[in-house]
């Protein structure tokens, strides 16, 4: 399959998998299922795309990721500028998709690494884990309860609020 | 001979007496003589015998059946060849970085080649579609404001009474006969 992504900006987490020390003679399982996976499903779909794309020929078409200027926030709207309002909200809407997506890739990593190191997680991806746990607290506390509406406004007030409390306890 | 006769005729008796096989005559049963009963091949012109098998109908549900399968591929057939042919000989786009001082088009940010079309073909970009929007706000604004300043004069106005509104017209100066006023306790 195509690669959507560029594997140097987003690299997948190192492998740890052990070297392979067998003391048994009995045949590995998982080795025999995994070749029967490769030989009754990946071998004809990879060479049936092979096929797709020789038909195809080199006349690729590319598309890119789109790059938007930032904008002034909410907070550097002049009250009554509506206009500006609504680029700060469009603004606020693509930097929520962002943070969304971030959280989602700490997850991925998170769930890659248990699954790799299996019962022993807790102790080997210690990294990932406390990277985990910083940024579902940042997205927490900035964008946690605001709801299905959320909007700037009221993101701007839920850090208001915030910063109201922390004044508080101090 | 005799025991041979009632011997032979008691088999076709027996075989005469049969009720399932022959329709009998009344007088065939006690006569000597019996039809002859044999196996004779029998050919049908189709595959083995034709039996009339009685089942309820199933007229309208096949009927069912057939529409709706003719509705489905009515439509079903040309999108499914349609989206082969695309994806077979046109194929998906492949990201790629933009190059230094390209702008991209607007559907150059989609993959499959159905939506870049559709984005190209029937849609606005979508950074016309945010200046549309921009416009038709700063049009509200400024609708807005004019509103609230109109409701400030307004105020205004009735407060002084110097302005252009709330003047109410009275009667011309020169027309006041000042004639009764000029002797006071006429």
């Amino acid at each position: 399959m195509p690669q959507d992504y560029d594997k140097d900006v987003y690299p997948e987490p190192a492998r740890q998998t052990p070297v392979v020390d067998k003391q048994t003679t009995l045949p590995n399982p998982a080795l025999i299922l995994s070749k029967l996976f490769y030989y009754s499903v990946d071998l004809p779909v990879t060479t049936f795309r092979g096929i797709i794309e020789g038909i195809q020929g080199d006349k690729k078409s590319h598309y890119y990721h789109q790059n938007f200027r930032r904008v002034s926030e909410l907070t550097e709207c002049q009250e009554g500028d509506y206009v500006c309002y609504y680029e700060a909200e469009m603004q606020w809407r693509r930097d929520y998709k962002v943070d969304q997506e971030i959280v989602k890739v700490i997850q991925e990593r998170l769930r890659a690494c248990q699954q790799r190191e299996g019962p022993s997680y807790t102790q080997n991806c210690s990294k990932e884990l406390q990277q985990f746990n910083e940024v579902s607290k940042g997205f927490q506390s900035r964008y946690g309860d605001l709801g299905a509406y959320a909007s700037s406004r009221k993101c701007l007030m839920k850090q208001k609020e915030r910063m109201m409390a922390e004044a508080q306890n101090a | 001979m005799v025991g041979m006769s009632v011997l032979r005729s008691a088999a076709a008796f027996t075989a005469r007496l049969n009720p399932l096989k022959r329709p009998h005559l009344a007088s065939n049963l006690l006569s000597r003589n019996v039809a002859r009963m044999e196996q004779v091949a029998v050919r049908h012109g189709s595959h083995g015998k034709s039996m009339f098998i009685i089942k309820p109908t199933d007229f309208y549900d096949r009927r069912f059946l057939h529409l709706l399968r003719y509705y489905i591929l009515l439509t079903g057939i040309p999108v499914a060849a349609l989206l082969t042919f695309v994806n077979v000989f046109v194929g998906e786009a492949e990201l790629a970085e933009a190059p230094e001082g390209y702008e991209p088009e607007h559907w150059e940010y989609y993959k499959h080649p159905i939506t870049r079309w559709i984005a190209r073909t029937l849609y606005d970009s979508p950074v016309k579609d945010y200046e549309k929007m921009m416009a038709l706000i700063q049009m509200e604004t400024e609708k807005s404001v004019m509103r609230l300043q109109q409701l400030e004069v307004r105020k205004h106005m009735r407060e002084n009474g110097d302005g252009p509104w709330f003047q109410v017209e009275t009667l011309d100066k020169n027309l006041i006969d000042h004639s009764p006023k000029s002797s006071p306790d006429n």
